[in-house]
């Protein structure tokens, strides 16, 4: 029976997963990431494994995304400089 | 499965599935609110499993995620902005809707666990929660304005 928070947690890690792929811009793609990661501790948390799912949620809530958006900001700026000014 | 774990499953189900919706369709300023939520909506469910499965050490996951996941929703106040600027999400509705559901698990926690040091620790997550998602939605509504673009 406590099968079902196992099943439930399960579901929704491959539903973000699955959306994270999906998406195309890469700074949509970071949201759905930091969804994807918190849902990873909790199902880490579920399976008894809390250790992992501490380094999880440091990692995935604001390491990840800030490191993608940085990129991303990057990125954008040297295309708009290699364009010249707008 | 006792009565935690059946409520932390319905919690985490339920606004588990409405985040992932909100995260992954619409405009950008409703997925940034429902990014915002999630932390709102993960922590509760990380106090009632340390209830349910009587392990009073997995409160510090909860307590981890209420110190970053506000720190998280300021990364992406902070640089998308300009995709922000336009409309200033802000759903307040729903902002204290999901503080008071942090305010009640919190409370049923400390009514159903021994005073203590326990109970003082409930607290100080509660406080950082409902805080943290208070100043995240207000950075997100554009509160902050002295520090936003760059």
């Amino acid at each position: 029976m406590s099968d079902a928070l196992t099943v439930v947690v399960l579901v929704l890690v491959a539903a973000a997963a699955t959306a994270a792929v999906a998406q195309r811009d890469p700074a949509r793609q970071a949201l759905v990431l930091s969804f994807l990661g918190v849902l990873l501790a909790a199902l880490f948390t579920v399976l008894q494994a809390p250790d992992v799912g501490l380094s999880q949620l440091a990692v995935g809530s604001a390491l990840t995304p800030l490191l993608i958006m940085l990129s991303v900001r990057k990125v954008r700026r040297r295309g708009r400089s290699k364009e010249g000014p707008e | 499965m006792n009565g935690w774990i059946l409520a932390a499953t319905v919690e985490l189900g339920g606004a588990g599935a409405a985040a992932l919706w909100g995260v992954t369709t619409g405009p950008p300023a409703r997925r940034v609110i429902a990014q915002n939520l999630t932390t709102s909506a993960v922590c509760p469910a990380l106090l009632l499993l340390a209830q349910g499965y009587g392990r009073p050490s997995y409160v510090d996951l909860a307590l981890l995620l209420a110190l970053l996941g506000p720190v998280g929703t300021l990364v992406f106040a902070r640089l998308l902005s300009d995709d922000l600027a336009g409309d200033s999400p802000s759903a307040w509705a729903l902002t204290w809707a999901a503080a008071a559901l942090g305010a009640a698990v919190v409370v049923a926690l400390c009514v159903a666990g021994d005073p203590g040091r326990a109970t003082v620790k409930l607290l100080v997550i509660g406080a950082l929660l409902i805080g943290g998602n208070l100043i995240a939605s207000r950075a997100l509504a554009g509160g902050f304005r002295g520090v936003a673009g760059g």
